[in-house]
């Protein structure tokens, strides 16, 4: 599903956030990107979004090499591609079902599809009683709930989070790891930057250990 | 593409309106100000226009006739004169209405041609021309007729008055170019903040996989909705308060001549519109390039 070959990114103020990275991420994995701040975690997500292009190497994601995409097609790598991002990125002007058809109405999807998907996922995540309501007066867990919901409303093949459990408490924290391995289970490729000690040793599941910029281990059922 | 979702670029367009109440009001209200300076420098340039053509036309050439001259050969003369394209208007004037003339404006001093018998004046073309750059041409032109005394335009006049002419509208016209640039430049940055102020909606839309011109259309509609109310909003306020102007000074200042034509007035409110909805949707559609694409 995605591979990466020699991989570099620099950033214009020559900070090298990634140097040689080679991977090999399969259909239906469910993968912890681990590291320090700074390790380089959200560049290597941001990669497989295309939201930036390599320095140097190859990013293939579902058969695409990402640096010769035309900028045409960059909307429909990213239709199979869900973002949960570390700053969630929520309009917060509109109400939480808004903030999940705005995203399925940018990529087309008729007012029927968008009825039933929405509803689908607000289910998924619990939030369905809270539609109605903006962003900003949920909890920073039903904050957290929302971007994923957005994230999957499309059913996308890949399904990338960024520290989704951040800054919340070990019980509500619990409650999303089940969310995103029921997502897991029905088919997404998951890959979740994280710090969170507590669930990726509860896990089990493989671990890829960033250090500035450097794979340093990359372990199936591993630990933090 | 845009035939598809029509229904929804309008719709999130007005919907941004809502959202943003103020920021559209504060927007339209900057462009209509800006607009409305522009207007008010066209309806002072081509007043301006129009009375430096009204000192042109006061231009003119004046043909003096040999004394022995017929009428078969002033008739001749005429029909020479007036086939020269660049002519406008031919006048003679007889010895005899020289004479009269010369009379009514002596008025009161009248008595000073009773010492003379003979009318001393001779007949004369009064000429008008199209293009008063050509007098000088046409002058010469004319002088190599027959039966022609001497041709008269007030040589140093005429190169002063269009010397002036070409320098005031050489002023006006970079002024206006300057005006213009610089209500583009600050329109399309009031554009700008507006945009700016919802990037993250253009980020997040380009991030879950919409198309640039998906994401451009509604900003671009409520560009050019931005761009039409403020430019008709201020043509109407300079219409209304242009024939106000007009009125006032036509009470103090009866003849002048000024520009009160719908004809002449209508290009300019036009030309205020199409700037005003151009800049709008350019602007706003450069300036979404700029946050697409994350
Ligand atoms: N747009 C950018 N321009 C310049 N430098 C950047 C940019 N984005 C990230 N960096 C730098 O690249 C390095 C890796 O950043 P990255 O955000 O990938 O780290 P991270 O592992 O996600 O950290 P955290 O756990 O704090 O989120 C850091 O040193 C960061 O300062
Ligand atoms: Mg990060």
């Amino acid at each position: 599903m995605i591979r990466m070959f020699h991989v570099y990114k620099n950033y214009p103020n020559k900070i090298q956030a990634l140097r040689d990275i080679n991977i090999h991420i399969k259909k239906g994995e469910f993968i912890f990107l681990v590291g320090a701040t700074g390790a380089g975690k959200s560049t290597f997500l941001k990669l497989i979004y295309r939201g930036i292009v390599p320095t140097k190497g190859q990013v293939i994601v579902d058969g695409i090499n990402i640096a010769r995409l035309k900028p045409g097609y960059i909307p429909y790598l990213r239709r199979n591609i869900g973002i949960v991002f570390q700053d969630f990125k929520l309009l917060y002007d509109r109400t939480v079902y808004e903030n999940i058809s705005f995203g399925l109405k940018a990529i087309g999807a008729t007012n029927f599809e968008i009825r039933q998907q929405v509803k689908k996922v607000l289910n998924l995540v619990g939030l369905e009683n809270k539609r109605k309501i903006k962003p900003h007066l949920l909890s920073g867990g039903e904050q957290q709930k929302l971007c994923i919901a957005r994230a999957i409303a499309n059913e996308p093949l890949i399904l990338l989070t960024d520290e989704p459990t951040g800054n919340l408490d070990p019980y509500t924290s619990w409650e999303i790891m089940k969310l995103l391995f029921h997502i897991n289970i029905r088919g997404t490729t998951i890959i979740m930057a994280s710090h969170d000690k507590l669930m990726i040793d509860k896990a089990k599941k493989r671990v890829v250990r960033l250090e500035r910029g450097r794979i340093m281990e990359d372990t199936e059922r591993g630990t933090y | 593409m845009i035939f598809e979702n029509t229904g929804f670029y309008f719709r999130e367009a007005l919907l941004s309106f809502r959202r943003s109440t103020l920021m559209s009001m504060a927007a339209i209200l900057s462009t209509t100000t800006i607009l409305l300076i522009v207007g008010i420098f066209l309806l002072i340039s081509v007043n301006l226009n129009l009375f430096l053509e009204n000192l042109e036309s006061q231009l003119e050439i004046v043909v003096y006739l040999e004394d022995d001259i017929s009428q078969a050969e002033i008739n001749n003369l005429k029909s020479n004169i007036t086939s020269i394209d660049e002519t406008k208007e031919v006048k003679f004037v007889s010895k005899e209405e020289a004479y009269q003339n010369l009379l009514k404006n002596l008025g009161e001093q009248k008595d000073i041609l009773s010492a003379i018998e003979k009318n001393p004046l001779p007949a004369s073309f009064e000429i008008q021309v199209k293009d008063p750059k050509m007098i000088e041409q046409i002058a010469n032109q004319i002088t190599k007729f027959k039966k022609v005394e001497e041709v008269e335009y007030g040589r140093e006049t005429a190169e002063r008055l269009l010397n002036f002419t070409y320098i005031f509208r050489i002023a006006g016209m970079l002024v206006l170019f300057l005006l213009v640039f610089a209500s583009i430049l600050i329109i399309s940055n009031i554009i700008k903040i507006t945009v700016y102020a919802r990037r993250n909606e253009i980020e997040i839309m380009s991030l879950v996989g919409a198309t640039a011109w998906f994401v451009k259309w509604p900003f671009i509609i409520e560009g050019f909705l931005q761009g039409f109310i403020s430019s008709v909003l201020s043509t109407i306020i300079l219409y209304n308060f242009y024939f106000f102007a007009v009125n006032k000074v036509h009470q103090a200042i009866p003849f002048l001549p000024l520009v009160v034509d719908n004809v002449d007035l209508l290009p300019m409110g036009i030309a205020i519109v199409l700037l005003g909805s151009f800049v709008g949707i350019l602007g706003s559609m450069f300036s979404v390039g700029k946050y697409l694409n994350v």
